[in-house]
């Protein structure tokens, strides 16, 4: 190894390839690498995006009553509308639903699974390893009028006779929560792993019980991996149709599945695209939202 | 400011899965007293400051609290003031809402809350800050708020584990004095956790040497350092040279003679109040600042000086002792002149001996500095 100290040769007389080497960092890549993604991007993301974006302007009645005929119809009938306040009423139910059964979850292999945190993790994301059309049909059997969980909740009193739970609007709700509460599960335990137990200790010697402790400190500090989860699971919820095609007995009409249903049935694209369109911008809000959030808040323990 | 209470453990034992942590401990810390808990990582002091503050229960013993019986309360329900290693500052806070949050927690009333905050922040003379943001102090000012917060509530117990680790050394050896000084000043018993040989005897009243789960040793810093029982402690506090050898005969009322293993001849002195068997097998520890290095021919132990490194306040000098396992070091203010083929003598005066309660290795075999030493006292 030679010392750059050593170097009697004046600059430039050096060689000029290794003096650059030494000057710029070693890259595994360079730019031209990402070409491919791009035109992959380009072609399959971008172009559809713009098309699904023309199509929900000029196709069928944006033709005949104006670029905007869809939109206003999506958000002036008041069937649309009524069905975007359920599909903003499914999400907000399956997040809430999803955090309280998550956070439990999360705290309890950040703080007490140890060894086991592993095996937890595990069976967190195994059932993610099969369809969602399975996991959806699962919930009808068991939730079926004869079905294990409608008995057991017959025994125990809850319900006062065995009926098809399945197409009860619950049966949504529940299998959705089923579905999400790995990704809420996840990104809490991310943000509490980083919230030390010694502020909890600390808030226990100064004082404070453990409902006090979890309140003002453990929570306040998670609040990160919480608003994660919660926009995750709001966002996907939104996306996802078959659980409300599959489960709750069509009572459950949401903004997703209407699109399938225009899209497959009533083949209109143009409407279907529309809806499309307001669904991709709820997501975008929810992004952006996240993103203020998360520089705001962000606290480092 | 508060009434000292005195702590008392009364035979406390842990244990996590196969590993005993504690052995039946007992301890009893006088109101107002600053004790040390000190000993290496996994000695059992940190357990024991964390059974004090309720975050493990021991599985047997209790832990008496001026007298009363708190072993199966709450953390929160003790009234103890702690200070962690990492501060464990609450960073969602100002450094204001840092300090009331105690008294937050007691539901005392907001315009006293201000008032007793303010107090304390100008105690540790952090009045200017009150509405910063714990990221912007420096390392010892959050260590001065983590303090400011775990006083503010007037506890009876003050445990402090490691508080002063994360600091670099010359500001660790400001707050070793300011913290000393609050805690006199307000009078409050406390526990100082640490394996820092130099905080435990600059910061306590008394030092209790842990090793392997139990207490080695207890005493004044300066008991301790001068008359410890085993070799740990000897050489745990600070560094002492470990010489094995057999007791001669009387020297003085309470000296005697000693033939070192490597030496043959009875010429080193060992300072005993208890009068010590002709024949018997000792252990013998000599600090480096008692080692008198010599000319040669006079009547000291032969050794060869190996390598002199200037300490700062004093030099360091390294030696080579014929029959003795590893190096024997000597400390000295002045530099010495060394002969060129660095040989000199060394001795000690009686009072630069102690006799360890370890028993040594089987006679002709010179005492090794790395057999294990044995902890137990007999």
């Amino acid at each position: 190894m030679t010392t750059v100290k050593a170097d009697p040769v004046p600059a430039a007389l050096a060689e000029p390839a290794p003096a650059r080497r030494r000057g710029t960092p070693y890259r595994l890549a360079s730019s031209s690498w990402t070409v491919p993604v791009m035109v992959f991007l380009g072609f399959f993301f971008v172009i559809p995006l713009g098309a699904n974006l023309w199509r929900s302007v000029a196709t069928g009645d944006a033709l005949v009553h104006g670029p905007f005929a869809f939109y206003a119809k999506l958000l002036g009938d008041a069937y649309y509308a009524g069905i975007l306040a359920e599909t903003l009423k499914v999400g907000v139910i399956a997040t809430l639903a999803s955090l309280v059964v998550g956070y439990p979850v999360a705290y309890f292999m950040v703080r007490y699974a140890g060894r086991w945190n592993g095996l937890i993790v595990f069976l967190l994301i195994a059932p993610l390893l099969t369809s969602i059309i399975m996991r959806t049909f699962g919930w009808r059997v068991l939730l079926a009028r004869k079905g294990p969980v409608t008995l057991l909740l017959h025994d125990w009193g809850l319900i006062a006779r065995p009926t098809n739970l399945a197409d009860d609007p619950i049966a949504v709700y529940v299998a959705l929560v089923h579905v999400l509460v790995p990704f809420m599960v996840l990104s809490i335990v991310a943000v509490l792993q980083q919230v030390d137990v010694r502020l909890e200790e600390s808030s226990r010697v100064l004082g404070a019980g453990p409902l006090a402790t979890f309140f003002r400190i453990t929570l306040p500090l998670s609040l990160d991996g919480v608003a994660t989860g919660c926009i995750l699971v709001f966002v996907v919820t939104n996306g996802s149709f078959l659980t409300m095609l599959l489960l709750g007995g069509g009572k459950v009409t949401t903004l997703s599945l209407l699109i399938y249903q225009q899209f497959n049935v009533a083949q209109d694209t143009g409407f279907a695209a529309a809806m499309g369109n307001l669904l991709l911008f709820m997501a975008l809000i929810c992004l952006a939202l996240q993103a203020r959030f998360l520089r705001r808040e962000g606290v480092k323990a | 400011m508060t009434s000292a209470v005195p702590l008392k453990l009364a035979e406390i034992s842990k244990s996590f899965g196969s590993l005993q942590a504690l052995k039946p401990l007992t301890l009893a810390i006088g109101g107002g007293e600053m004790l040390a808990l000190l000993g290496p990582s996994g000695c059992g002091k940190t357990t024991t400051l964390r059974i004090i503050a309720g975050f493990e229960a021991p599985d047997t013993g209790q832990v008496l609290i001026g007298g009363e019986d708190v072993t199966d309360l709450a953390p929160n329900r003790r009234g103890l003031g702690m200070v962690f290693q990492n501060y464990s500052l609450f960073p969602h806070m100002s450094v204001a809402e840092n300090v009331a949050y105690g008294l937050k927690m007691r539901r005392v009333p907001a315009a006293e809350r201000r008032v007793r905050v303010r107090r304390m922040l100008d105690l540790v003379r952090l009045g200017q800050y009150e509405d910063r943001q714990i990221h912007q102090l420096s390392g010892g000012q959050q260590q001065r708020v983590a303090l400011a917060r775990s006083l503010v509530t007037n506890p009876s117990v003050l445990l402090l584990d490691e508080p002063l680790g994360a600091l670099d050394k010359n500001l660790r050896e400001r707050m070793q004095f300011e913290l000393r000084e609050i805690q006199r000043r307000l009078g409050i018993t406390s526990i100082i956790v640490t394996h820092d040989q130099e905080e435990a005897l600059t910061m306590s009243d008394r030092v209790a040497v842990m090793a392997e789960g139990r207490i080695v040793q207890v005493g004044a810093p300066t008991e301790v350092y001068e008359r410890p029982r085993t070799r740990f402690v000897s050489e745990f506090l600070g560094t002492a040279n470990i010489f094995a050898g057999t007791v001669a005969d009387r020297a003085g009322p309470e000296d005697w003679a000693v033939t070192l293993d490597l030496d043959r001849a009875p010429r080193s002195l060992v300072r005993s109040p208890e009068p010590l068997a002709a024949g018997r097998r000792v252990l013998l520890a000599v600090r480096p600042e008692r080692l008198t290095i010599g000319p040669p021919e006079e009547d000291g132990i032969p050794a060869r000086v190996q390598d002199v490194v200037f300490r700062g306040s004093y030099f360091a000098y390294e030696l080579d002792v014929p029959g003795q396992d590893g190096p024997v070091f000597a400390y000295s203010q002045a530099r010495r002149e060394v002969p060129a083929d660095g040989r000199v003598g060394l001795s000690w005066p009686a009072s630069g001996a102690i006799v360890l309660q370890d028993a040594p290795s089987s006679q002709n075999s010179p005492a090794s500095q790395d057999s294990p030493a044995s902890q137990d006292a007999p």
